[in-house]
């Protein structure tokens, strides 16, 4: 680890021996092309793309007769009930998800490092495994877990303590409930990421505050949360935009109809059962465009609560 | 286990020391892990079993009594003379016949109440038919196949492209400085919706690819951000003194990456290569699109998900969950070492 960081903050690049700033330039962009290929063909012209579709009535069954209707669209997501329904239901969960993802993450990941813990491989890849499980898989383990009459929950958790009435999942509709609970276990990521910063803390800040007197609580909320939080801010952005249906760090492959985020399914049913992709554009834009302003708002506040180590 | 080769004598101490953090790790492991255990026991049971209150929580039927040629269930009856285990010949609302297992030749025992207040005599059965029925109702080697195949290209594809990008981004100098490198993970975050409808049309409806693996597997070509940032960041932590004696002898730059960078990198690749694993044999999205057409080329999980639509009994779209969870996890369990470490590594770099 130690050895890592040092190399890190030197900012590597290939010492010039004797080779010029534009041919390593020439080499590097040769080495990187396909991925500049691919931002091109995959990432620019789409986006520039659905940008342009948004601002037509394409219907995937009558392209010939695609229009352009300005931002008819537009002025049809903000009075479309439907959609206002869903993205608000959407943020809801995400408020909910996000932290208790990032809180869960940060909690396994302390767990997984003390010091006193044994087996930590298998622990730690036990506490991963179902980060690799399918969503609708883990969709169908939930439902089935937390059923009021066949599943564990009530069965094995409530019902020996006479707390059968303490299942939530008997009486109202369950579907965000079950997208809390699954969420849980998208946190394999974030655990990782979690404990790769943790271990990257040198021993001696902590033995100078042990020194100090400083309780194992204290320790933990006033250096160990300060001293991952750029850990902490990456995890959030990687889960806030994985919430919002962006590529994530483990794609669990749900399927177009089987997602959970209500707007995506809306946009789905708009896609796949009206046809309307002009209007699914639109849709896709205004929801682009609401995470682009949150990621570019925590960016704007990361300076109060991330530490950045000094650079050079 | 590797850390301790001499057994010391067994410390109290520090047993009780060690005892709370160890204990709470598992008990919060077991209620992280209890669904996939749930899935796993219910995919075991007898369908009988699924909506029987009385039945035990563990895979499990009620006892069977062959008796005259012709099976019959074991049941706790309350008798005058204390409970009895007999076997329910005729049932009844109001009187059953009994026979005692015990003793068959005492004939038929009469027994006044309704025979469906008694709780049955269970004993563990497992019902592997839950798991064959899925061979049985779905090409599953093809499917297999087609997963492999799916996976090995995609692999192969993935990691040539990501681990030259990756090298690029490492050790060369670019134009804009680090500004394309900022910018590749700035493309993490657009939302695939966002770029997804253009590139379905044009699949769809100008190429026609439906039914063909070219969707599925050419933006693969391309590399992926993912793979590519963890790839850079293991690049750059190591050493450069190597490269460079390489570079004085005249190597060029995809020969020190393949002779000199890549076989320190092991552990980084794997993980990559594992990431990508456990993507493309949970993938669903892609398949569902555009190899839904076409059942040749339907690759497990999808094939799968598909079936479990058409289906209602639990204990079977359970078993067929098994089915495809377990060689991900066994290749976890497994690689877990270098998995690991590949991307607890990554974090500390971030």
């Amino acid at each position: 680890m130690q050895t890592t960081q040092t190399l890190g903050k030197n900012g590597m690049v290939a010492p010039s021996v004797s080779i010029e700033t534009r041919y390593k330039h020439q080499i590097g962009l040769m080495l990187i092309s396909p991925w500049l290929i691919g931002l091109v063909v995959f990432k620019l012209v789409p986006i520039i793309a659905s940008l342009v579709l948004s601002f037509t009535d394409f219907h995937l069954l009558t392209p010939q007769q695609t229009r352009f209707n300005g931002l008819g669209n537009y002025e049809f997501v903000f009075t479309d009930v439907k959609a206002g329904a869903v993205f608000v239901k959407t943020i809801q969960l995400a408020m909910i998800v996000i932290p208790l993802q990032t809180f869960a993450s940060i909690f396994i990941a302390a767990l997984l490092n003390n010091k006193d813990l044994l087996m930590k491989n298998t622990m730690r890849t036990l506490f991963f495994l179902p980060s690799i499980i399918p969503s609708f898989a883990a969709a169908l383990m939930w439902s089935g877990f937390v059923n009021p009459s066949t599943g564990w929950l009530t069965r094995l958790l409530l019902s020996p303590f006479g707390l059968e009435g303490l299942n939530l999942f008997s009486s109202r509709d369950t579907t965000g409930a079950l997208f809390i609970l699954s969420s849980l276990w998208t946190a394999g990521p974030g655990i990782l990421i979690m404990m790769g910063s943790m271990q990257g803390i040198a021993p001696e800040i902590y033995e100078a505050a042990w020194i100090d007197g400083a309780g194992p609580v204290t320790r933990f909320f006033k250096m160990t949360i300060p001293l991952i939080s750029p850990a902490i801010f990456f995890s959030l952005i990687l889960n806030l935009t994985a919430v919002f249906g962006g590529a994530i760090l483990m794609d669990r492959g749900n399927t177009f109809r089987g997602t959970f985020s209500s707007y995506d399914g809306y946009v789905n049913y708009v896609l796949f059962d009206l046809f309307q992709m002009g209007y699914a554009s639109g849709l896709a834009w205004v929801f682009f465009v609401f995470v682009i302003a949150v990621v570019l708002i925590l960016f704007r506040t990361s300076r109060r609560w991330v530490y950045f180590p000094e650079r050079d | 286990m590797m850390q301790s080769p001499v057994h010391p004598p067994f410390d109290l101490k520090r047993f009780l020391r060690i005892l709370p953090c160890n204990l709470f790790a598992w008990i919060l492991l077991a209620l992280y892990l209890a669904p996939v255990l749930f899935m796993i026991n219910t995919a075991m049971m007898p369908t009988e079993q699924l909506g029987d209150k009385s039945a035990p929580l563990y895979p499990s039927r009620i006892t069977p009594y062959e008796y005259q040629g012709r099976q019959y269930r074991i049941y706790n009856v309350p008798a005058e003379d204390g409970m009895k285990q007999w076997a329910l010949i005729n049932p009844g609302l109001e009187m059953s016949q009994f026979i005692d297992p015990q003793d068959p030749e005492a004939g038929l025992i009469e027994w006044n109440g309704n025979w469906r207040s008694l709780t049955g005599v269970y004993e563990p059965y497992f019902e592997w038919e839950n798991f064959t029925v899925l061979f049985k109702s779905l090409p599953f080697t093809q499917m297999l196949g087609n997963t492999f195949f799916l996976i090995l290209a995609g692999e192969v594809a993935v990691l040539m492209s990501s681990i030259i990008v990756a090298y690029g981004f490492a050790r060369f100098s670019l134009p804009g400085g680090n500004l394309l490198f900022y910018l590749m993970i700035a493309t993490i975050l657009i939302p695939e919706k966002i770029t997804f409808i253009p590139t379905f049309f044009l699949y769809v409806g100008v190429l026609d690819w439906r039914g063909t693996v070219l969707p599925v597997l050419l933006h693969l070509f391309f590399g992926n951000a993912v793979y590519i940032f963890l790839l850079r960041q293991n690049f750059k932590s190591l050493p450069i003194d190597l490269e460079e004696a390489g570079m004085i002898d005249g190597a060029g730059p995809l020969r020190r990456l393949f002779y000199i960078v890549l076989p320190q990198s092991w552990p980084v690749v794997i993980t990559v290569s594992l990431l990508h694993f456990f993507y493309a044999w949970n993938e669903t999205r892609l398949a569902s699109l555009y190899l839904g057409t076409n059942p040749e080329l339907m690759p497990v999980s999808f094939g799968v998900q598909n079936y479990q639509s058409l289906i209602s009994i639990d204990n079977v779209i359970d078993a067929s969950t098994v089915i495809v969870l377990i060689i991900p996890v066994i290749v976890l369990l497994f690689a877990q070492k270098y998995f690991m470490q590949g991307l607890v590594i990554t974090g500390t770099e971030r």
